[in-house]
């Protein structure tokens, strides 16, 4: 006879998902895994010849970049030689600070690096990215794309997610050729609803430089690096390539950050033998050794590999932590359905959304569910606000607030309008007032007309054929009537000109002030210090849609 | 551009090294200095010779300015590196530098350039040659010389192409 019990637990959501015990010798182990090299490191005549066990005859190439570009050797072999034990508590220690962990853990390899994680709790962890993380103050991150690739859409749902507080923005496409539109689309909805949001379109290494040297973007994030040789390879990259390609980005004046992940590797059925957690650790030295500001990380699309096994979203946790410790700019994920229970997506976010990281999700579903093209979001739009009410029930500042049924509508309109005009002036297909409205209304794509593909597409090619640029964008959108808009791009194109917004963990405010990493560096160190909600954020993070003024009642 | 650009490019890399050789080395700036857009804006000019105070919205929609007076100069990246190492960023630093090398190489190189580093697209030679182009065409010392250890690096891990 079946228990009535298990009958209604095999039923819940979170036994709709997929779990696996642990296979260390496949790689199949989320941390602490037995195969993992013990950390060593000789130099000789300030050459590495030895690093985690491995003789430099032997090192594959990701091993030559990060012992020949990513370790502070001066510190190294102080480094080396210090407990792991020592250096985990530092990490969670208020009377050690920042700078001094990261001389420490700017100058270990990457065995030693998850040697010394492997110490900790995931609430130590929290800790440690309290501490480590790059900003003092903490940011979020959206997707903004939908199935039918409406650029209408995208500029509307840009807009009210910027009213809602995200700091930055990512698009992609269903259809490649779409990209110039949906990277338009994005940058002028986003900054709509608040002027310096920066903006990218997620393709291929090459399409995506090209569209930012076109001035179609802000920054770059899709630039994966990978944990051993042969995923490297399948990726269709090596550590050269990917500096090379970094180097490109800067030298256009463009931000950019890596992108990588526990679980990428052993999904390939490529891992050999080691921990996904070890392999992430060569992803961020090779990170460092490229000199990119920043990764995008957190398993990301590989979160139901992590998620499978046993410790796995701590791990995501210790992977996001030795970002910081490598002081790198931490864009954490968050971003990937993996899950059928909601109490899991929730878990699984608390160790970055508790802490905060420059950019918490990477982003959050400013779209419902089905519209995400990255395969779906942890949160959705839908979720906006349960994350609001979280942030309150908490008092935690992850980057959003609540908006107003009224703003959001004027925002999106506006962004729909801006859309219609700037494609009315460069002479791309007409935008209706039809299509207007609906995506000033619409929840997801299943509220829009539908376009003339062909039509659009075809536009799309000649527009770039045309060599129109982000500074044709500008002028489109002046003499469309949205002066202040233009002035936003406008703005935007201006500070890839100086750079300041380059360096790490950097976003704009909403006069185009860069805050990042080095004028607003993390000092915490225990309470009362770091990052504080003020006053005035604390009124706006409480004063969500449904709470009811007492006097009323 | 792009050939006046190039020009004007070249002869300020020339006036430079010119004055460089008298000159005392250039006072170094630090975190202190940043945001420079802000902080010194003087020192800051685009790749076109434009001072940020003319690079205005305005100019733009008359047409006086065009995209290309919204690229940044090899001396702003090295300005933005000193930042970078001031507050121990050395391998960011690094990046800026080998980027600003990279400044006159026309985008569709550069890309080529970028394709051709990835795996088993290139013999030792074509890299090799690619690494004299960017030091002796541009200028491009530490990039040319990385692209020649990356054809290394991929000859000992068999990661080139085919001769």
């Amino acid at each position: 006879m079946r228990s009535k019990r298990f009958e209604v637990l095999d039923q819940r959501p979170v036994n709709q998902d997929g779990y696996v015990k642990e296979w260390p010798e496949v790689g199949l182990i989320a941390m602490n895994s037995p195969f993992d090299p013990t950390p060593s490191i000789k130099i000789e005549n300030g050459v590495v010849v030895e690093m985690d066990g491995k003789c430099r005859d032997d090192f594959d190439m990701l091993d030559t970049f990060i012992a020949d570009y990513a370790i502070d050797l001066a510190n190294a072999e102080e480094a080396m030689a210090k407990d792991s034990l020592e250096i985990a508590r530092m990490l969670c220690d208020i009377n050690v600070t920042r700078d001094e962990v990261l001389k420490y853990t700017v100058a270990i390899t990457p065995a030693k690096l998850v040697e010394v994680v492997g110490n900790l709790s995931v609430l130590e962890a929290m800790m440690g990215i309290t501490k480590m993380r790059a900003r003092k103050q903490p940011a979020n991150q959206c997707h903004v794309t939908n199935v039918k690739d409406n650029m209408i859409q995208i500029a509307a749902d840009a807009a009210e997610a910027a009213v809602r507080g995200f700091a930055e923005m990512e698009t992609t496409v269903g259809i490649v050729r779409y990209a110039p539109f949906n990277a338009l689309a994005i940058m002028v909805g986003a900054n709509v609803g608040r002027p310096g949001i920066l903006t990218q379109c997620a393709v291929e290494e090459a399409t995506e430089l090209d569209l930012g040297m076109r001035g179609y973007t802000a920054y770059a994030e899709t630039v994966s690096v990978y944990g051993t040789e042969d995923v490297f390879m399948d990726g269709d990259d090596t550590p050269w390539s990917k500096a090379f390609l970094a180097s490109c980005y800067a030298s256009r004046g463009i931000k950019m950050r890596f992108t990588s992940g526990t679980g990428s590797e052993v999904q390939m059925g490529m891992a050999e033998g080691k921990s996904m957690l070890y392999l992430e650790a060569r992803c961020l030295a090779v990170t460092r050794g490229a000199g990119v500001q920043g990764t995008q990380n957190g398993s990301v699309s590989c979160i139901g590999v992590p998620a499978a096994v046993p410790g796995g979203i701590r791990a995501v946790a210790c992977e996001n932590l030795i970002a910081g410790m490598l002081d790198l700019e931490n864009a954490s994920s968050n971003d990937q359905t993996f899950t059928h229970s909601d109490l899991r997506r929730v878990a699984r976010s608390i160790p970055q959304f508790i802490p905060g990281t420059d950019y918490i999700c990477s982003g959050y579903s400013a779209t419902p569910n089905y519209d995400n093209m990255f395969a779906g979001s942890n949160w959705d739009a839908e979720d906006y606000e349960d994350w609001c009410t979280i942030q309150r029930d908490l008092k935690v500042d992850a980057g959003l607030h609540p908006a107003s049924e009224e703003e959001v509508v004027a925002a999106r309109n506006k962004a729909a309008r801006a859309i219609q005009a700037i494609f009315a002036q460069l002479g791309l297909p007409e935008i209706t007032d039809e299509e207007v409205e609906a995506g000033t209304y619409a929840n997801g794509s299943k509220d829009m007309p539908d376009r003339n593909v062909v039509e659009d597409l075809k536009a799309a090619e000649d527009m770039l054929a045309r060599g129109v640029t982000g500074i044709d964008f500008v002028k489109a959108l002046y003499k469309g009537g949205f002066e202040d808009v233009a002035n936003s791009i406008f703005q935007i194109q201006k500070a890839k000109v100086v750079g300041d917004y380059l360096h790490t963990a950097s976003m704009l405010d909403s006069d185009f002030h860069v805050i990042s990493a080095v004028n607003s560096c993390n000092d915490y160190h225990g309470p009362m210090t770091g990052y504080q909600i003020s006053p005035e954020r604390w009124e706006k993070i409480a004063n969500i849609r449904k709470a009811v003024d007492p006097a009323t009642l | 551009m792009d050939q006046e650009l190039l020009v004007r490019q070249i002869m300020q890399e020339v006036l430079k090294n010119m004055q460089g050789a008298q000159a005392a080395p250039a006072a170094t700036v630090t975190a202190a200095d940043y945001p420079l857009g802000e902080k010194m804006p003087e020192k800051i000019k685009s790749a076109s010779g434009k001072t940020l105070d003319e690079l205005t919205l305005d100019k733009v929609i008359s047409g006086e300015l065009t995209a290309a007076d919204f690229r940044i100069t090899k001396e702003t990246l090295e300005l933005q590196a000193q930042v970078a190492d001031s507050v121990g960023r050395k391998t960011f630093g690094m990046n800026l530098r080998r980027a600003g090398e990279l400044i006159p190489v026309p985008d569709a190189r550069l890309l080529e350039i970028y394709n051709a580093l990835r795996p088993y697209r290139s013999t030792k030679a074509e890299l090799y040659a690619i690494g004299d182009e960017l030091i002796n065409q541009y200028g491009a010392t530490v990039s040319g010389n990385f692209v020649k250890e990356a054809a290394d690096v991929y000859e000992k891990r068999g990661r080139l192409k085919k001769a």
